[in-house]
């Protein structure tokens, strides 16, 4: 059997004793046991333990430039971003503390180790003294201490201050190392450093990132113009292990994936960020490109505000929920290449998952409730949505609106441009949301339903809703934190707070020449191994 | 019956008539015609000529939500006719009604008139509608009502051209000294003569607005979803329309159809208004 | 002298053209500040961010003064900063302008020459086999809308043959073989209608009685085209293709957005979707400046051609 050592060189946490015990003996299986074990500070080594990717033999080129189409947005202030897009463009430069591969296995960046405490509420985090600033600057402690302020300082609007506001303090505890206290135990905290609202940027810095460009990463940003291009060029003097490409030119190609894809078939651009169920087909006839495909706990969720009318009606909530046929959302709007979703917001595919089954669907039931909540001649509601992510949105939208009709819900779809959705997505009664993929379901769900937290739009409030949380959030061990989700997961179940009708595949192409191009998946792509054959 | 006549044995009239009244009688009796709701989901892309499980059948197919296009474009042409006719009618209600005022009365009120249509008609017309979407938003009406703004000062301007000539003419000069009431001349005396030239420019402006509505469609400015919409139709359609092109050919062929007919309408209207103004 | 008169009389009337459509422009959007604050700030901005912004800006002044102010300053060459793009409305919108420039000259050179050839060609025998074909085919073409050929050109020439690029951003300079597909389309649409105008024209210079003379006493069809009919046929063609660039730009919209091209239509496309009240100010000024100089422009070749007019035009 393997020996397991921390990356800090520290002794084996104690959970971590358990937790191999319990692999031995089969109750977890590897992958969850890997993840566990990262979190707490040992070092589980490459993803390439789940089996390489194909072109594992050949030598990687260095050189070359690569063409990137995707919307370009304005970046100003990282922990504010909250477009994934944008936050790839940060990617190039700007580091994190951990990283998150796409098996979810949690690895060294900024910092080389970490030690948590026994009762998981104090982190000790030793940096990486090799990194360095673009500017010149050492990577110290003071940086991270500055940034961990800004995100859960009392006017913070960032995201982050949800997600971490389990921590009372951060300090230096020498040249290169940082200690952080929660309030409440919180394994994953390593796994939440690599959010994408938390790049590292420097303690001088003023919040318009690209006025002032000072990174630690492997490329350097060149220009940035809204709408246009951005390009980033490799940097000499990076501190780790340099970059392939020497230049990345991110470009603007609209919104339209029809047309990204022309332009991809025509050798214009080599990567294009996503495709959808829509353009399918449109891939497969096209010689020379390899379509990429990954399954994640990316979704959409029609989430109801739980206190504007007429949805402070539980009963209304349910109506739309039972009446809604997810199997047929999935078969019709995304050609069933998805798995069905539960109205629970946890996927399959997440660690935590626990298989809670669906409310069978019933139109019946749902008049009587509409009819018991007064609407006995059927309800008027409004649903927002941006096709954030795609026409295929919309579609659902009108398979649901033909589902509600059946049960006397007359549903309006106010279909808007995906850059007028973003700024109001969390303030329309009824929206369609596209929620990222997280590798926890607790990841999401304390930032989109804990009680008054910055992103949660459904503005459900459950004082036993958040204790659930909370216990789940403190446990390590894989089988039992799938416990821990069971009521988690039922409590948001029976809240009808939204219809998450199913978890879509995710899709995306790139030109063959392509390679080390991985379909991360929640969509963060790290440029500095992509190499051009 | 001798007016009409001699349109009836032109055959660019006919073949042009043809096609528009097709399209016009599609568009009135669409519930009659259209075999399944164009809103309901049968079953996803079905081939033209398909025939579903439950024993339908999909003459043109079906779409990704798995709407029957047939249905789909026979109520499209219900919302491209509908909406095109009745913001042509209405421009030509503002139109005809400035025009001949601007051409009788002349002097200052014929001025400021055709300043104000002048004015207008150097809006690029997408732009027009573009600005008028984002100032009150994309509803029928609203398209109604930027078809009409953009429109009326280009009937204005034919109106009051004729009107000035007509006016000029001698029986008019008769009438006016007989005491004959204004309203009256404008309407009796003047306007019937303007009618030649107004049937052609009619039909070809009936096609643009139908372009230009499908342009607004296509361009997601158009009708809110699901109304069935020519133009919407193809952006929908357009990124599956390598593996299913029938997605996008039939409507295309319908707005293009449509607006055949009515070129090939105008063009056979002014050749026989040619022809009659050489006999005259 | 009759040519300065002329200009300026022109010039006057395209000055009140442009103060009463900046007049309208401004109306429309600006006159209920309302609505402007929800537009700069975003739909879900509270009422105090909004009238704390007003302020600011001057906007609780009457709206005869917030009139001349926007105005000042649009001449003065501030037009106000870009809620989508961060930037200044000016120095986004004329980069766009020079791409969209290039892609109009383009089309324009191909209607010209397709547009006037096809109609020359189909005007000079008319009821020929060659003039019905011409024919059939310029009313055939103005009636597919430019959205549809650009569906069905894109899946012939770069889904199924991969010849040519299929987005044309333009983003590393010009590239010829991005303009091919944009222009054609632009070209298709328009040329048929070109084509119609020159035919007739044609048709009737061909009917008058100097031609009819010089091909009794027969001259070659090519010279008595060449030497007579030309110029004459062409006056009315010519002023037509100037009346044409107001539906040539509203084409420009549509095929900027379906090929990605960056240029003055995607970037009115962008401002409309994301409500960039600014940038719509600009663009929609800008797209009437272009028309009402086109029109200057049509009217002096049209004198040029015909020198009779301008007399009368200046006389008048």
């Amino acid at each position: 059997m393997t020996e397991y050592k921390t990356l800090s060189g520290a002794p084996l946490h104690p959970e971590a004793e358990a937790l191999t015990t319990r692999l031995a003996r089969g109750e977890i299986d590897r992958r969850g046991f890997l993840r566990a074990m990262a979190w707490l500070g040992v070092a589980v080594g490459s993803a390439s333990a789940f089996g390489g990717k194909a072109f594992a033999e050949e030598t990687p080129k260095d050189g070359g430039t690569l063409r990137f189409a995707c919307q370009i947005q304005e970046i100003t202030d990282p922990m504010m971003t909250n477009w994934i897009e944008a936050s790839n463009l940060f990617r190039n430069s700007l580091e994190f503390l951990t990283y998150v591969d796409e098996n979810n296995i949690t690895h060294p960046y900024l910092a080389k180790s970490w030690t948590p405490s026994a009762d998981l509420t104090v982190w000790d985090f030793e940096l990486d003294e090799r990194a360095k600033w673009s500017n010149g600057d050492a990577f110290q402690p003071e940086d991270v201490i500055f940034n961990i302020e800004r995100w859960i300082a009392p006017d913070s609007q960032s995201s982050n201050k949800t997600a971490f506001g389990a921590i009372s303090r951060v300090e230096k505890t020498g040249d290169h190392s940082v200690r952080i206290t929660l309030s409440r135990p919180m394994a994953s905290l390593p796994e939440q450093l690599y959010s994408y609202t938390c790049p590292i940027v420097h303690r001088g810095f003023k919040g318009n990132w690209p006025a002032e460009p000072v990174g630690t990463g492997p490329f350097a940003l060149v220009s940035h113009e809204v709408g246009r291009q951005s390009v980033f060029q490799k940097r000499p003097d990076y501190w780790g292990t340099h970059a392939r490409l020497d230049e990345i030119q991110y470009i603007d190609l609209g919104p339209d994936v029809t047309t990204h894809l022309a332009a991809l078939s025509s050798g214009q651009v080599d990567v294009i960020y996503r495709a959808t169920i829509a353009e399918y087909d449109l891939m497969k006839s096209l010689p020379n490109i390899q379509i990429l495909s990954a399954k994640g706990a990316n979704t959409i969720v029609l989430r109801m505000q739980v206190d504007q009318k007429p949805f402070d009606d539980i009963r209304v909530r349910q109506a739309v929920v039972l009446a809604a046929n997810n199997q047929q959302m999935l078969d019709v709007a995304y050609r069933g290449r998805g798995d069905l979703g539960a109205n629970y917001h946890v996927s399959p595919t997440q660690a935590d998952y626990f298989s809670l089954p669906a409310t069978p669907r019933d139109v019946e039931k749902a008049k009587a409730l509409l009819a018991e909540a007064g609407h006995a001649d059927g309800v008027d509601i409004e649903l927002t949505l941006g096709n954030t992510q795609g026409k295929w949105e919309q579609d659902t939208a009108q398979v649901l609106q033909q589902n509600l009709a059946e049960a006397g819900i007359r549903l309006k779809l106010n279909v808007l441009p995906a850059s007028q959705y973003w700024p109001i997505w969390n303030k329309v009664p009824f929206g369609l949301t596209f929620w990222a993929h997280r590798p926890l379901g607790t990841m999401t769900l304390d930032l989109a339903y804990r009680s008054g937290g910055s992103w949660n739009e459904s503005r459900f409030a459950s004082p036993e809703f958040d204790a659930a949380l909370d216990k789940a959030m403190a446990v390590v061990d894989p089988e039992a934190r799938k416990i821990a989700m069971q009521e988690v997961e039922r409590i948001l179940q029976d809240n009808a707070v939204m219809v998450q009708p199913f978890w879509p595949e995710r899709l995306s192409a790139a030109a063959e020449k392509v390679r080390g191009f991985v379909l991360h998946p929640s969509d963060y792509f790290r440029m500095d191994s992509v190499w051009i054959a | 019956m001798k007016l009409i006549v001699p349109y009836l044995t032109k055959p660019l009239v006919l073949t042009g008539g043809a096609l528009a009244f097709g399209w016009l009688l599609v568009a009135v009796l669409a519930p009659l015609i259209a075999p399944y709701d164009p809103l309901q989901t049968l079953q996803p892309l079905a081939k033209p000529m398909a025939h579903g499980a439950k024993g339908e059948f999909f003459l043109l197919g079906t779409d990704m939500l798995g709407r029957d296009i047939f249905s789909r474009l026979v109520w499209g042409a219900r919302t491209v006719v509908i909406y095109a006719t009745l913001a042509t009618l209405t421009a030509y209600a503002f139109g005809l009604l400035f025009g001949l005022i601007a051409g009788y009365a002349g002097g200052r009120t014929d001025a400021v008139l055709s300043f104000l249509a002048n004015v207008v008609l150097s809006f690029p017309v997408l732009v027009l509608y573009i600005v008028i979407i984002v100032v009150i938003g994309a509803s029928p009406v609203n398209i109604v009502i930027a078809v009409t703004f953009s429109s009326a000062p280009a009937i204005f301007r034919i109106v009051r051209g004729i009107t000035i000539d007509v006016a000029s003419r001698d029986f008019v000069k008769a009438a006016i000294t007989q005491g004959e009431s204004t309203l009256r001349i404008l309407f009796v005396d003047i306007l019937p003569n303007t009618t030649g030239p107004l049937a052609v420019d009619f039909c070809l402006r009936l096609g643009y607005t139908a372009i230009t509505i499908g342009t607004l469609g296509f361009l997601g400015l158009g009708l809110p979803p699901p109304t069935p919409d020519w133009g919407g139709m193809v952006n929908e359609g357009r990124a599956m329309a390598i593996a299913f092109p029938h997605l996008v050919i039939f409507p295309c062929i319908a707005i293009s159809s449509l607006t055949l007919g009515l070129s090939l309408l105008a063009d056979g209207l002014r050749e026989v208004n040619d022809a009659k103004e050489r006999q005259a | 002298m009759y040519l300065g008169m002329f200009l300026l009389r022109k010039l006057a009337i395209a000055l009140a053209t442009m103060l009463v459509v900046s007049f309208l422009i401004f109306l429309a959007l600006e006159v209920n500040v309302e609505d402007v604050a929800v537009k700069v700030l975003g739909q879900y901005s509270t009422v105090e961010q909004r009238a704390a912004w007003l302020a600011q800006n001057g906007y609780n002044d009457p709206f005869a003064l917030r009139y001349i102010r926007w105005l000042g300053h649009f001449v003065a060459g501030d037009w106000g900063m870009s809620t989508f793009f961060r930037a200044p409305v000016v120095e986004i919108v004329m980069p766009r302008l020079a791409a969209s420039a290039i892609l109009a000259g383009g089309a324009l050179l191909v209607i010209v020459v397709f547009g006037l050839g096809l109609g020359v060609l189909a005007g000079m025998r008319p009821g020929s086999l060659l003039d019905r074909v011409i024919s059939v085919f310029s009313v055939v073409t103005t009636s597919i809308p430019d959205f549809a050929s650009a569906v069905f050109l894109s899946g012939i020439f770069v889904f199924w043959l991969g010849l040519l690029p299929g987005a044309s951003t333009m983003i590393s300079g010009l590239s010829l073989a991005e303009l091919i597909l944009p222009v054609s389309v632009l070209g298709l649409y328009s040329m048929g209608y070109l084509a119609r105008v020159t035919r007739a024209s044609m048709v009737d210079v061909m009917n008058t009685h100097y031609i009819r003379t010089a091909r009794l006493k027969g001259a070659g069809m090519g010279r008595i085209v060449l030497r007579h009919a030309l110029r004459n046929a062409l006056i009315t063609p010519v002023t037509v293709i100037m009346l044409q660039l107001p539906w040539l730009l509203s084409g420009v919209i549509v095929v900027e957005v379906f090929y990605a091209y960056k240029g003055f239509g995607t970037l009115l496309y962008d401002a409309a979707l994301n409500q960039d009240i600014y940038l719509i100010e600009a663009c929609a000024m800008i797209s009437v400046l272009v028309v009402v100089l086109s029109q200057i422009l049509s009217d002096l070749i049209y004198g040029w051609l015909n020198p009779r007019i301008a007399l009368v035009g200046a006389k008048a």
